[in-house]
């Protein structure tokens, strides 16, 4: 085995432009659908108009609509690199909401206990299910899905089933940072809210903490193999277990501002989080084995997933073709990246046998 | 007693790798024929050809009944040739019915007939005077138990051969005299038993004849009757002297690490010094618990009794992480499963350990890549760069970059799980010198092998291991291949 095996290793092992810039796929992906919406309104307009779907306004508008699932989705992100998953993060959201607003309008803690209640509450029940989750070997879909249950159950009984009304207490959450500043465009007022700065500072510093961290690295090695990094005296445990307080952290926050943006402390608030966080993370190509992603990669996906309700608005479609469209947004993004590897193994198979079949022809000429 | 099996002129080649030669073989009805051989003599590729799994080389013919066939899966099958693995295939959520009609129920016009298959279960659990039952779950039943149900559906679909590949391994001495008497059993029938083990004294027991394979050639078959164990180590041993490694020795120095009466994770209370300066093999056969000892030094797996000293210290290490801490590297047999992250990239693999002893918060990619391209520089890691993904790597440079993993904790006492495992000769013989190199470097090695010219041209003192205990340690002369495989198969202890 000898021989081949050396030359093997000196070949100098070419990835494609799209294995080595992982987060190009989705990237194009996501242009080409920018650019159709683009064209689209360009053609139905006659060009006598700017494309509204790129318009600053619509821009700061998707981005209003996408802050709070986006924070969610960076505490996703990390959980699902260290190979977990969490499915309760949208009922834990509601209940958050239903603790803080509860906290706020009948206990009459004043604001600030009440929020850092609503987040702490969060940050222990996400503990709790890290602690079972990364102290046995039961799935992290079943601790969550059995926590998504619970949590439903906790807001409900706090709640007595109703909605817990709010008298504006939050609204310094949902004040317009970028007062008087105006669309070049269309003229249009645009209000950019603290929650969609606090997206932005909670992604970098997410990002920073991947990336350029001990922290950040470890998280990595777990996923990918997990008794590889504990022989690498990583302590795998207390790894899985801190993803999840993460993750409770983020949820308690992400909850707290849409609570300030609906001023209700309602059940259905979190609604679907789970689903658009998860599918944000997969679209950016995380990885449900763990191991694989990032949070540029994320900042795409949620960007992808929050504009396509928006385009399909714009484009005057009914607005139940947004689930489908988000529905054929996850599949292709995420089989994208093996088809495309697929059709290059598939052509470099092609090019063998064409080679082969020369050579055996040449072969065949030479010896008659 | 008539002839089932005849195979003449068997060769296997695989790319560089001369397998199997020209190796003779034969089966009688009614015959327990034992294959002897060491650790890569060739017994499973032999036994692969036989099972249909690989195709054997031109030229190499196999005669069954008489007739000249040529053996895939599925017409081994059908002949009646059926191969029982060393690792079990079980579905252990199902019953032992279930498990031995798996992939061929018995049906008609659609529908299973449960009770059909019960019965004829009930039946050779009977014949094979079990007392398991048809609706016990595979997963209640001891390992010793489900190799019984693994026979047992041999001869459910009517065999003519049947091949047990270390059948014995890992089990407790009653269950091994079930398994032999089962194949007292099953040979009265008639049906032709090919039998590979370690255990020497099984070989006796059941045997009817033995053949011998070293270094992929057939080197003799003996009828068991008159036989010797002696005279059957010594066809087992005598390889090729081409394939030891000379060595360069260095001088051995103070106590690195001090082991005393450690017990647990299945080995039972085991003491030895290692000196700085020094490799102190491990021989024995798979499963004698040499790797169980060295997860039990390194903290991945529980120590129960005993104490641990490393430089005259005792140190206890709760995990892997103490241990590191400790100046312990553990080098493991599977890199791709234990060793390695593979689709992480060179400098991303070797920064990986060394975390434990860093106390900066912030890593730099950077200064990681720089670290990793002193590596691959250093170990002759034959890559583009240490950017490269460590999935793209062969054998020999993935256990490069596990040593770079482990060089880069500044380790002083080094545990090599099989080092050589899976990799190409010029690889190997790197590595050889790199643990050379860290000798001169006044380090220590520990070093599991079950290959054995590896071991002997490789360790200064070898300790040889059988059923989780020393069973003798060996230095200088007695260094031989005899005596380590004396000391690993001889008599079995009751």
């Amino acid at each position: 085995m000898s021989k081949p095996d050396i030359s093997n290793t000196t070949a100098q092992v070419k990835e494609s432009l799209f294995k080595r810039y992982e987060n190009l796929t989705v990237l194009s992906i996501f242009a080409s659908f920018v650019a159709i919406v683009v064209l689209i309104q360009l053609i139905s307009t006659g060009g006598s108009r700017f494309p509204t779907f790129i318009s600053p306004v619509n821009i700061v508008n998707i981005l209003q609509q996408v802050a709070v699932p986006g924070i969610v989705a960076i505490s996703m992100t990390m959980v699902m690199v260290s190979g977990g998953i969490d499915l309760s993060v949208g009922m834990l959201a509601s209940m958050v909401s239903i603790v803080v607003s509860l906290g706020i309008s009948q206990w009459h803690f004043g604001v600030g206990p009440s929020i850092f209640l609503g987040v702490a509450s969060a940050v222990v029940l996400e503990t709790i299910m890290g602690f079972i989750i990364s102290r046995t070997r039961i799935e992290p879909f079943i601790i969550t899905l059995g926590g998504m249950i619970s949590f439903q159950g906790i807001a409900l009984l706090l709640s007595n089933s109703r909605e817990v009304v709010m008298q504006g207490e939050l609204n310094f959450l949902t004040i317009n940072l970028v007062e008087g500043a105006r669309d070049p465009v269309t003229g249009l007022i645009l209000r950019i809210p603290p929650y969609v700065l606090a997206f932005f500072v909670i992604a970098v510093i997410g990002g920073l903490l991947l990336t350029y961290t001990k922290y950040g690295r470890r998280i990595y090695a777990v996923g990918t193999n997990p008794r590889a990094a504990f022989l690498a005296g990583i302590d795998v445990r207390n790894m899985r277990l801190s993803v999840y307080m993460i993750q409770g952290l983020l949820v308690g926050i992400g909850a707290t501002m849409l609570l300030a943006r609906i001023n209700t402390g309602i059940i259905t608030l979190g609604q679907g989080l789970e689903i658009d966080t998860i599918a944000m993370v997969v679209i950016g190509g995380t990885a449900l084995s763990g191991g694989k992603g990032n949070i540029v990669g994320t900042l795409i996906g949620v960007f992808f997933l929050g504009s396509i309700a928006n385009a399909m608005n714009l484009l005057r479609l009914p607005s139940e073709v947004q689930f489908l469209a988000k529905g054929l947004v996850v599949i292709i993004a995420v089989s994208a990246g093996d088809v495309s590897s697929q059709i290059s193994e598939f052509r470099g198979l092609k090019r063998e046998q064409a080679k082969a079949r020369s050579v055996a022809a040449t072969a065949k000429k030479g010896g008659a | 007693m008539d002839e089932i099996l005849r195979l003449s002129h068997i060769s296997k080649t695989f790319p560089g790798v001369r397998a199997l030669q020209d190796i003779a073989f034969d089966l009688k009805r009614g015959e327990v024929h034992c294959l002897c051989g060491e650790n890569g003599a060739g017994k499973s590729t032999l036994i692969k050809i036989l099972s249909g799994a690989f195709q054997p080389d031109e030229g190499g013919q196999i005669f069954f009944n008489g007739e000249a066939v040529s053996l895939t899966p599925h017409t081994a099958l059908r002949m009646g040739i059926h191969t029982i693995y060393q690792e079990h295939i079980v579905f252990n959520a199902l019953n032992i019915t279930e498990n031995i009609f798996a992939g061929s129920e018995i049906v008609r016009r659609g529908l299973l007939q449960r009770r059909e298959m019960r019965r004829q279960t009930e039946n050779v659990l009977r014949y094979l005077k079990s007392d398991l039952t048809p609706d016990m779950r595979m997963s209640d039943l001891t390992s010793g138990q489900q190799k019984i149900v693994e026979i047992a559906k041999a001869l459910v679909s009517k065999s003519n051969v049947i091949i047990l590949d270390e059948p014995t391994a890992s089990f407790s001495s009653s269950e091994i005299d079930t398994v032999l008497n089962i194949v007292k059993t099953v040979k009265e029938d008639g049906i032709g038993v090919i039998y590979i083990s370690h255990h020497l004294d099984e070989v006796f027991e059941i045997g009817d004849r033995a053949t011998v394979l070293r270094d992929g050639r057939r080197v003799s078959v003996h009828p068991i009757a008159g036989l010797t164990k002696t005279a059957l180590i010594k066809d087992m041993v005598g390889r090729d002297p081409s394939t030891f490694y000379k060595r360069e020795r260095v001088e051995r120095g103070e106590v690195a690490l001090e082991v005393m009466n450690v017990t647990g994770n299945g080995v039972r209370d085991v003491s030895f010094k290692v000196h700085r300066g020094e490799v102190l093999g491990f021989a024995g056969m798979v499963g004698s618990g040499r790797s169980e000892l060295m997860e039990v030094l390194f903290g991945s797996a529980p120590l129960v009794y005993g104490e641990i000293k490393i430089d005259g210290k005792s140190v206890k290490h709760g995990s892997p992480k103490n241990a590191i801490q400790n100046k312990m590297c553990f080098i493991t047999e599977s890199r791709q499963t234990s060793g390695l992250f593979l689709p992480k990239t060179i400098a991303e693999n070797v920064a990986v350990a060394n975390m434990v002893n860093t106390r900066e918060f912030i890593t730099r990619p950077a200064n990681d890549l720089l670290t990793g391209e002193k590596y691959v520089k250093i170990l002759n890691i034959k890559a583009p760069s240490a950017h490269t993904r460590v999935v793209n790597l062969s054998g020999g440079n993935q256990q490069k970059v596990v040593l770079g993993k482990w060089f880069n904790t500044g380790g002083e006492i080094y545990i090599f799980d099989e080092p050589s495992l899976g990799i190409d000769v010029g690889s190997k013989q790197e590595i050889y010198k790199v643990m050379v190199d860290l000798l001169k470097e006044r380090k220590a090695i520990l070093m599991v092998s079950s290959d054995m010219p590896e071991v002997i041209s490789m360790s200064d003192r070898v300790i040889v291991f059988k059923q989780g205990q020393i069973a003798g340690e060996l230095t200088g002369e007695e260094l031989t291949e005899e005596n380590i495989l004396t000391l690993s198969i001889g008599d079995r202890k009751e």
